[in-house]
């Protein structure tokens, strides 16, 4: 009997050709849709219920009845606003920068959707991200980035540990996003010229800042004031979730150099701006940090490579532990724009080390 | 092997509707509004389809009107009814356990300044006739219930409901869409004025249903165009569905007793089984008063979802609650308005049998559940699933 993997599809042409190809190679794929996000009703309705007509769902619908493997919708709606949206808004309204990806993938991907796959006796679970999971003889798991650079989601995935990527099977890691679309097409699947989906999948117009508003009760939106460096205040603001650490846009202040957002103080609601050059720190303290492989790091200082940011390059650095969870990571060359919530992964070269999420910049 | 227990949800076709519609040859080509001879062989036809559903419910034949199905069918009782109805009568009896179909029209008149109510049933899903009956004063325009509920299979008492309703001279609605062909209906003993019925239900063709309207009840159309279906419904019928409704209706007649007996019997054999392999399980209904032939059972330990998804790719077909749109499921309301929790109604799976049910299937469908329902209860605890919740 062939080992049976469930695929998370979106519909999107990545986790289509994903469960296409594993099926292809011969495996026993349930392709499995979650319903994530609480949608809204359509404009002129006054009917009740629920409406959940997901056009998305029905292309992975019909790529599952082409490639002839079964395939369902499950409800992970309640999972996803417990551990998802409520920590993307608590975030926020902390003065902090969530990542909801990084987060919809410990907490859904490879957590609840696993005890799905469990249930359903599936040996594997497998998604369209690009990232490559590689084994040592050892019987160690390796994480590393896609061969394709400019894809390459790595960053998302550093919070799957050993037991994780043992169970888990990124089909796209080594191709190319082209190719990915090449195969779409020979395999006749009709999402196969889609455009990415850009936003976050919960805020489809990317407009952050209302989201967090209706979500919040209005006695938890830290207003303040913006202040400089030296501690003058120079304009009031209306809640500390409008600003992320680099902000240079919308901060309603005339200045005559450019001014950014270098940090945000929860307690205060202080929104604190300077140049751009204010935006370098020496390093950060991570927390809740998870090493791919524990049992690789013997402790002391380390050198490795940080990305503070999806978009953002490595940067040399060197890490220490500070506890079990916590870490201190500086920057050979100094950094810019260290955001409190975000992911910092440690790189070294190609493999995905580990990583944390960030507390705070450290100063010189 | 796939071993198909959702009989509540649609019935497979009847060998003797498959061949009927195959042939269809029966009707002609014609359209059975038309006046020559291709539209009288066609107009035949359709007459003899209504001839045989109205027998299976024992009604005059120029009681049934042919309808899409049993959500149109209930759309035109209640919203046919509620607008046809004066005299300020401007109240709805119903219960909090009724289909969909039943339930969007009702939410539709109240946006429209009727008052619905909605009465609880108790535990076991049955409701208090005598205290639906009480709810009947004289400025009710209509009393709509469910002969059997779908998801847990109990049987209405709606005689003192009838006579009360007749009293206060409202019109008295059954959605027997889930009731005939299960157990006997006949629209006189019922006393009801009006009554959905399903095709596929009974083993008939999906796309067909009626409504039976007692003679001299003149219902607003919610189709609008010809005169067809003595004016209260528009549109050339559905003719092939029809012929094959006709045959199903027949061969049910024929065969109720029998066929109940026999799944009767299959239905207890699989709920003792289940019963004795997985402690903890609960039957969602009493194990008398209900059509034996559906079994809603709250499953210790597990998601539905979970448990709907692995019996399927094992091979058998069961339903929880209802599909949206997308293909999800949603916990069922018929069990939250039983008193059930939103957990216990997420663990909760309907099962439910038909005429192509064999005993074969039963005893490998039991045996298949009981473990099934193990491996989902060690690989995904429910308190782990409702940790999350």
């Amino acid at each position: 009997m062939s080992a049976r993997v469930l695929v998370a599809m979106s519909g999107g042409v990545d986790s289509s050709v994903a469960a296409a190809m594993l099926h292809e190679q011969g495996y026993d794929v349930v392709g499995i849709a979650m319903r994530l996000t609480p949608e809204g009703l359509p404009a002129p309705t006054r009917r009740r219920g629920t409406c959940c007509s997901y056009e998305d769902f029905e292309d992975a619908r019909r790529v599952a009845e082409r490639m002839g493997f079964p395939f369902y919708v499950i409800d992970l709606r309640a999972d996803f606003a417990a551990r998802v949206i409520g920590n993307f808004v608590a975030e926020y309204l902390n003065a902090r920068t969530p990542n909801p990806c990084v987060m919809c993938n410990r907490e859904i991907k490879f957590d609840r959707l696993w005890s799905r796959a469990r249930a359903l006796e599936a040996d594997f679970v497998a998604t369209g991200h690009y990232a490559r999971i590689e084994s040592t003889p050892g019987g160690t798991f390796h994480l590393k980035r896609a061969l394709d650079g400019a894809k390459d989601q790595s960053y998302f995935l550093f919070t799957l540990g050993q037991r994780e990527l043992a169970r888990t099977l990124f089909p796209l890691g080594s191709m190319e996003k082209s190719e990915v679309r090449e195969r779409a097409r020979a395999l006749g699947l009709r999402n196969a010229d889609k455009p990415e989906s850009q936003e976050i999948c919960f805020v489809p117009d990317g407009d952050y800042v209302s989201f967090v508003e209706r979500a919040a009760l209005s006695a938890e939106i830290r207003r303040g004031s913006i202040v400089t460096g030296d501690g003058r205040a120079i304009a009031e603001h209306k809640g500390v979730h409008n600003f992320t650490v680099g902000q240079r846009r919308g901060l309603g202040i005339a200045a005559g150099i450019p001014m950014y957002v270098r940090e945000i103080r929860a307690a205060t609601g202080e929104v604190v701006v300077g140049s751009r050059d204010q935006l370098n720190s020496a390093g950060l303290i991570a927390e809740q940090v998870r090493m791919v492989d524990p049992a690789w790091f013997e402790g002391g200082e380390i050198a490795l490579e940080v990305k503070i940011r999806y978009r953002h390059p490595a940067l040399p650095a060197r890490l220490r532990m500070l506890s079990e969870e916590r870490a201190d990571v500086r920057f050979e060359h100094g950094g810019s724009a260290v955001t409190p919530g975000q992911a910092c992964v440690f790189y070294r070269g190609d493999e995905v080390l580990g990583g944390g999420f960030i507390e705070r910049a450290v100063e010189g | 092997m796939r071993i198909y227990l959702d009989h509540n949800a649609g019935s497979p076709m009847r060998p003797a509707v498959r061949d009927a519609i195959a042939d269809g040859d029966i009707a002609g080509h014609g359209n059975p509004a038309s006046i020559h001879r291709a539209g009288q062989r066609a107009r035949r036809a359709l007459e003899q389809a209504r001839e045989q559903v109205a027998a299976l419910v024992d009604a005059v034949p120029r009681a049934i009107v042919f309808t899409s199905g049993g959500t149109e069918s209930n759309n035109l009782a209640i919203l046919g009814a509620a607008l046809s109805v004066g005299g300020g009568r401007k109240r709805i009896v119903a219960t909090a356990i009724e289909h969909s179909s039943v339930m969007a029209p009702l939410a539709e008149l109240e946006g429209r300044g009727f008052e619905v109510i909605r009465i609880s049933p108790d535990r076991d899903g049955c409701v208090d006739a005598e205290v639906l009956a009480a709810a009947i004063r004289h400025d009710v325009a209509l009393v709509t219930l469910g002969l059997v509920n779908a998801e847990v299979g109990a049987i209405q008492e709606v005689a003192a409901i009838a006579r009360a309703t007749s009293r206060a001279g409202a019109l008295f609605h059954l959605d027997a869409a889930q009731a005939v062909g299960r157990v006997p209906v006949r629209v006189e003993d019922l006393g009801c004025d009006l009554m959905t019925i399903s095709a596929h239900k009974i083993g008939g063709p999906a796309g067909i249903g009626a409504l039976y309207v007692r003679p001299g009840i003149n219902l607003a159309p919610t189709m609008l165009g010809g005169p067809q279906e003595s004016g209260m419904r528009a549109g050339t019928p559905n003719l092939l569905g029809a012929i094959g409704f006709g045959v199903a209706a027949e061969a049910v007649s024929d065969a109720l007793e029998d066929e109940r007996g026999r799944i009767e019997i299959l239905a207890d054999a699989l709920l003792n089984h289940l019963l004795g392999t997985i402690p903890g399980l609960r039957l969602n209904g009493r194990r008398e008063g209900r059509v034996a032939s559906t079994l809603n059972l709250t499953f210790p330990g597990v998601l539905g979802e979970s448990m709907l998804i692995a019996l399927d790719l094992e091979g058998v077909e069961v339903s929880m609650g209802s599909a949206c749109a997308a293909g999800a499921v949603e916990p069922s309301h018929v069990l939250t308005a039983m008193g059930r929790s939103a957990a216990e109604a997420r663990s909760s799976l309907r099962i439910s049998l038909g005429w192509s049910t064999s005993a074969k299937e039963i005893a490998d469908a039991a045996e298949i559940i009981a473990r099934v329902w193990r491996r989902v209860a060690n690989a995904e605890p429910a308190d782990n699933a409702e940790a999350a919740r």
